[in-house]
């Protein structure tokens, strides 16, 4: 889907594709870009330096020696040249009448050096008298995981995206859209940012909160530019949709590094903290939180309350899994008196319990109609707003792995409830000493749709984050 | 006066700083509840004054040199009749004289003495990126030692008048503590409301501080007001 009209649009859905200045022996701008040929996309290259045209011809694709020279007009192009010969580039680029470009040459003014700060104003002076919409420089570009654009080769293409992702780093965008993957969750469009010199963060966010294929919204973000415009822009943002907002430079010593990352003046975080919360984002500190938070927003139902039933195999972990849960500020209420009654017809109470929370190994014992009718009991409790239930690798994997269907009947059971719930349910699942299977087996929970979590803290704090977000939305 | 004037005067005089006066008049014109507060040039004025605003009253040296007034003696509590009053005000002039030799004397403001409440700040600064930014906090060592303080942007809304006072680590505090009644939430509301309205209509305030704002089980009151203009 698109965004008809915006000055994005034509860059964020690109049919021609044209990788400037990409070197040998990896080429790794054209192996990033190679699907945009299976995506119904045309690919181009232009590099000037002979000794680098072969290679790029050995790869199928058609090179040219100017911008100038590519045979249509350009939506998205991914500039990689010396920095001297950047702006020389971008005048070729608004001579021909691309769309936009990524920039991912660096060296300019977070350099600090008065070459690389001189360079830096000629784009920016360029591209602004032109409209030109410039992504970067130093950064990896933009990621369109439906048109094959891509900034890194283990990235996947798709049409399942539904996380717009912006970040200031490279590196965390490029992170976050693989771990995301890994957890079954796919960008929709994906921005690198860099320097930000002409399109700034509120610029990307305008787009995602704007574009239908886009569900929700995250950002790694150190500084924004225009403070009044990211603090409008954020606040319609989460109006449309979620929005997660992963802070980079929180600390003292964090905030002196990113001036040196990308030049951001920071706010005092007390004050950024409350133009989240003025705004209704939901904050995150790292990347496992952020990928976490997108996780309960994709895949559980919106939380209603605080009250848990907490659902956990043995002794030992029914008190850590309602510790955890307790520590992040949630509630695990007793049970309705309803709920004890039609538990107690069958719960085995030797070795186990049915308060909550639930000890319950003992009762079901690998019965996966036992387990459905449990949730069914528990989901019915007019106390109980959320469940999180414990599966647990130390003691199911040997049996998973010998008969790989009781581990697809308790998937199916899980989602067989998610999907008739109207209550979020949450999943923990910890490596323990089989992390190596645990990560073999977490496409068959993404399949699913069942949200996984690796500890019951992340779980709590995904829940947590998820039902202050509904809470905000309330009002 | 004015907005409009109050500022044109200050910038004559080459002021950032609004006199303690000015600033209440301008906050009380704004809707915001601050203590009656009138400028005094002479001893019998600040007799008259006192009369009019109601005792027992304070009297507070207003000179633009003069920066910590309780410093250099500039600040008299509690004055419950007129002979206490002219005897407060020789006083006050002559400590800022001595305390600060050549100093301009603008006055004496002359402040009816609210009784005591729960003491909260409600503050503004304009952060370089985003502009005003409005602080709330509980008054004296909460806000200075623990830095006990929420922060929102201008302009606020209801909500967020509502959860900056709710998400002070103090919040219990308001609502009464060792059998004191809970403080008037709603006016406390109402006062950080107003300031975002009056510092959003007036781009010209850099900084403003209300310190403190009593509390009251019923209605909050600023007794002290400031306000820093932008230069011209």
């Amino acid at each position: 889907m698109a965004v008809p009209g915006h000055r994005l649009d034509r860059m964020f859905n690109p049919k021609v594709v044209a990788v400037i200045g990409d070197k040998g022996p990896g080429y790794m701008w054209l192996h990033n870009n190679l699907p945009i040929r299976e995506r119904g996309g045309r690919l181009y290259s232009v590099q000037l330096d002979e000794k680098e045209i072969p290679g790029i011809e050995a790869l199928g694709v058609q090179n040219f020696t100017s911008v100038l020279d590519v045979p249509e007009p350009i939506d998205y192009a991914l500039v990689a040249v010396p920095r001297q010969v950047a702006p020389h580039v971008l005048k070729d680029l608004i001579a021909a009448g691309a769309a936009g470009a990524g920039f991912f040459t660096s060296g300019f003014a977070e350099t600090g050096e008065e070459l690389g700060i001189r360079l830096q104003a000629q784009l920016t002076e360029m591209a602004r008298e032109a409209s030109f919409n410039l992504v970067g420089p130093n950064c990896m570009g933009l990621y369109l995981p439906k048109a094959g654009v891509r900034f890194n080769a283990d990235a996947p293409v798709t049409d399942d995206g539904e996380i717009g992702f912006l970040s200031q780093s490279g590196t965390h965008g490029i992170m976050f859209s693989l771990v995301a993957a890994a957890n079954g969750m796919y960008i929709s469009k994906c921005a690198s940012i860099g320097n930000a010199i002409v399109l700034d963060v509120s610029d990307y966010l305008e787009y995602l909160m704007l574009d239908d294929e886009t569900k929700v919204i995250g950002m790694y973000v150190e500084g924004v530019k225009d403070g009044r415009r990211f603090f409008a822009t954020l606040k319609e943002a989460c109006r449309r949709k979620p929005v997660v907002v992963w802070k980079g430079g929180q600390t003292e010593a964090g905030a002196r590094a990113t001036m040196s990352h990308t030049g951001s003046l920071a706010a005092p975080q007390a004050v950024w903290d409350g133009m989240m919360r003025q705004c209704g984002a939901i904050t995150t500190n790292n990347l496992d939180e952020t990928v976490d938070a997108m996780k309960m927003l994709l895949r559980a139902k919106p939380p209603r309350g605080d009250g848990m039933a907490l659902l956990a195999q043995t002794g030992g972990q029914s008190v850590s899994i309602t510790d955890a849960f307790a520590k992040a500020g949630l509630r695990v209420p007793r049970f309705a008196n309803e709920t004890y009654a039609a538990l107690g017809e069958f719960f085995n109470i030797v070795g186990g319990s049915y308060q909550n929370p639930l000890d319950m190994a003992g009762t079901i014992q690998g019965n996966m109609e036992t387990l459905d009718r449990v949730l069914r009991i528990v989901d019915a409790d007019p106390n109980v707003d959320g469940m999180a239930m414990e599966l647990s690798a130390m003691f199911a994997a040997r049996q998973w792995k010998a008969k790989p269907e009781t581990l697809d009947a308790t998937i199916a059971t899980l989602a067989g409830h998610i999907a008739r719930s109207e209550k979020p349910l949450v999943v923990i699942l910890h490596p323990a000493h089989e992390a190596e299977y645990v990560a073999s087996i977490q496409p068959k929970f993404n399949a699913a749709g069942v949200p996984v979590f690796p500890s019951f803290e992340q779980a709590a704090a995904a829940y947590r984050r998820a039902l202050e977000f509904a809470r905000e939305r309330a009002g | 006066m004015s907005f409009e004037a109050v500022l044109a005067q200050a910038r004559a005089e080459g002021r950032t700083l609004l006199t303690e006066v000015e600033a209440k008049s301008l906050l009380q014109e704004a809707g915001v509840p601050v203590a009656a507060t009138l400028l005094a040039r002479t001893r019998e004025e600040a007799q008259a004054a006192a009369d009019q605003v109601g005792y027992p009253v304070v009297l507070k040296i207003v000179s633009p040199d003069i920066a910590h007034k309780s410093d250099v003696g500039g600040v008299k509590l509690n004055l419950q009749d007129r002979e206490a009053v002219g005897a407060a005000f020789d006083e006050v002039v002559a400590n800022a004289q001595r305390a600060v030799p050549g100093a301009r004397i603008t006055g004496v403001a002359v402040q009816h003495m609210a009784p005591q409440g729960t003491e909260v700040i409600v503050g503004m600064t304009t952060d370089p990126q985003f502009g005003p930014v409005l602080m709330f906090g509980l008054g004296g060592i909460m806000v200075e030692v623990l830095k006990d303080v929420s922060f929102r942007l201008v302009p606020l809304e209801e909500k967020d008048a509502r959860q900056m006072i709710d998400e002070i680590k103090g919040r219990p505090v308001l609502s009464g503590v060792r059998g004191q009644p809970p403080a008037d939430i709603e006016a406390l509301k109402q006062t950080i409301l107003k300031v975002s309205e009056f510092v959003q209509a007036h781009p010209e305030v850099k900084e403003l501080d209300l310190n403190p704002v009593f509390a009251y089980p019923d209605g909050a009151l600023a007794v002290d007001a400031r306000i820093v203009i932008g230069e011209a």
